[in-house]
C-alpha cells in the first residue's frame, strides 16, 4: 500500500548523531580530564609499576594525542585556529616579552643568591630540543586545554584558572614547580586567549625552562623532576 | 566551529576503557615482577634456632637469599644453600641445596615468633622486596636455652 510519506528518507544520521548543545560544556571538560589523566598515567602509573619504559609511556601519550587530533577534526579546528600559524606571532611576542624577561631575571637573581654567586648547572645538549618540547606542552596546554576550557566557561578568569590548575597538577608532587607552573600557566593562558600563537608561547616557555635548568640548583626544584620520578 | 558528534563521546569512552586496561595490566605486571608467586618454603624450630628451606620455582637453580625476623625485628640474613634432600624428593626443586639454618643464642626466655622472608631483587637491582616463605614459626625459649614448639602449635 502506498503511503503519503515522502520517498526521501530523512537524514537521521546527522540529526541524531549530533549532541545536544547543553552537553557541549561537559564534553569539553571531559576532554580536558581525559588528556590530563593520560599525562598523569604516563608520569605516575608507568613509572610506579614498570619503571622508565619509554615505549609503555608512549601508549597513554599516544592515546591523548590521538584524542586531541580527533577532537580537532570533529570540531573543524584548523592548525591556524589552534595557533600553529604565523598569525599573531609578533603580537604574542610583544605581549610575552615583559613577563618572560621579568621571570628570567627573577630566576637568575634568585639562583645567583641561592647559589652564592655560583651557577653549578652545566649546559646539556638536550636543551637544544627544549623549544620542541615546549611547543608540544604549549599545544596540549593552550592549543587543546585552553580551547576546551573556553568552550566550557568562555574566555576569561575561569578558563584561565582551568589551564593554570591543569598545568600545575601535571608538575606535582614538586611543590615549588607546581606553584611556578600555576603562575606560568595563568600568564600563558591569558596571552593565548588574547593572541593565540603557540610558537611565541613555546619561545617564552623555553626561555623560562632554560633559566630554571641553568640558574636554579637541583636542590630547589629537584632537577625539574615531576610525577613519580620526583622521588628518585 | 561545528558541534561534535556522538563519535567523540564514543572515542572518549573507548580511550577511558583502554587506559583502565593499561593501568590494570601495568599493576598486575608490576606486582608479579616485584612479588612473583614463585617463592616457596618452610621453616621449623630446632633446638637452637630456625631451619628450613626456600626455593624460587621460577628459577630452580637459584639460591634464594633469606632474612630471619624475630618478633618483627630483623635478626640475620643468609643464602639458602644448605643441603635439604627432602626438597627435591618432594619436587620443590631440582637439587638439594636450598636449606637454611639460623643459629640463635641471644633470646630471652619465653614465647617468640620467627618469620622467614625471601629477598627478591628486580629491575637491575633498583627494587628489593621481601616475601614471606612458609608460615610464621612460634616457639618458646626455655630456661635451659632449648627452643621448643609451643604446646598448642600445629
Amino acid at each position: 500500500m502506498l503511503s503519503n510519506e515522502p520517498m526521501i528518507a530523512p537524514d537521521t544520521k546527522t540529526s541524531l548523531a549530533r549532541l545536544p548543545a547543553g552537553m557541549a560544556r561537559w564534553l569539553a571538560l571531559w576532554e580536558i580530564a581525559s588528556v590530563v589523566t593520560s599525562c598523569l598515567i604516563a608520569e605516575w602509573a608507568v613509572l610506579v609499576f614498570i619503571g622508565r619504559s619509554k615505549l609503555i609511556m608512549a601508549i597513554p601519550v599516544g592515546l591523548a594525542f590521538a584524542l586531541m587530533l580527533y577532537s580537532h577534526r570533529e570540531r573543524d579546528e584548523s592548525a591556524r585556529d589552534i595557533g600553529l600559524g604565523a598569525e599573531h606571532f609578533l603580537g604574542a611576542c610583544r605581549l610575552l616579552l615583559i613577563p618572560t624577561a621579568l621571570a628570567v631575571a627573577l630566576i637568575i637573581t634568585f639562583g645567583w643568591f641561592a647559589s652564592q654567586g655560583h651557577f653549578g648547572a652545566s649546559w646539556r645538549w638536550r636543551f637544544v630540543a627544549l623549544p620542541v618540547w615546549a611547543l608540544f606542552q604549549q599545544y596540549v596546554l593552550n592549543g587543546f586545554i585552553n580551547r576546551r576550557a573556553q568552550m566550557a566557561f568562555g574566555a576569561g578568569m575561569k578558563s584561565i584558572a582551568v589551564v593554570a590548575v591543569a598545568f600545575s597538577v601535571l608538575h606535582l608532587p614538586s611543590p615549588r614547580l607546581a606553584v611556578l607552573t600555576l603562575v606560568g600557566g595563568a600568564i600563558w593562558g591569558f596571552v593565548y586567549q588574547r593572541v593565540p600563537n603557540l610558537y611565541a608561547l613555546a619561545l617564552s616557555h623555553s626561555a623560562v625552562s632554560l633559566a630554571l635548568a641553568l640558574a636554579i640548583s637541583p636542590y630547589w626544584l629537584n632537577g625539574l623532576r615531576v610525577g613519580f620520578k620526583y622521588f628518585g | 566551529m561545528k558541534l561534535p558528534s556522538t563519535n567523540l563521546v564514543h572515542v572518549l569512552i573507548g580511550k577511558a576503557i583502554l587506559e583502565t586496561v593499561l593501568v590494570g595490566s601495568l599493576a598486575i605486571l608490576g606486582f608479579l615482577t616485584v612479588l612473583p608467586p614463585s617463592f616457596h618454603g618452610s621453616g621449623e624450630v630446632t633446638d637452637h634456632g630456625i631451619a628450613g628451606w626456600a626455593v624460587n620455582s621460577g628459577s630452580p637453580w637459584e639460591r634464594v637469599e633469606v632474612q630471619l625476623f624475630i618478633d618483627g625485628k630483623f635478626f640475620a640474613t643468609q643464602v639458602a644453600d644448605e643441603p635439604r634432600p627432602d626438597v627435591p624428593t618432594a619436587r620443590w626443586a631440582l637439587d638439594e641445596w636450598h636449606g637454611y639454618v639460623f643459629e640463635i643464642n641471644s633470646l630471652t626466655i619465653g614465647p617468640h615468633e620467627a618469620r622467614v622472608y625471601a629477598l627478591r631483587t628486580s629491575r637491575q637491582g633498583t627494587k628489593k622486596s621481601l616475601q614471606q616463605v612458609g608460615a610464621p614459626i612460634p616457639f618458646l625459649v626455655g630456661s635451659d636455652g632449648i627452643f621448643r614448639k609451643p604446646p598448642d602449635a600445629k
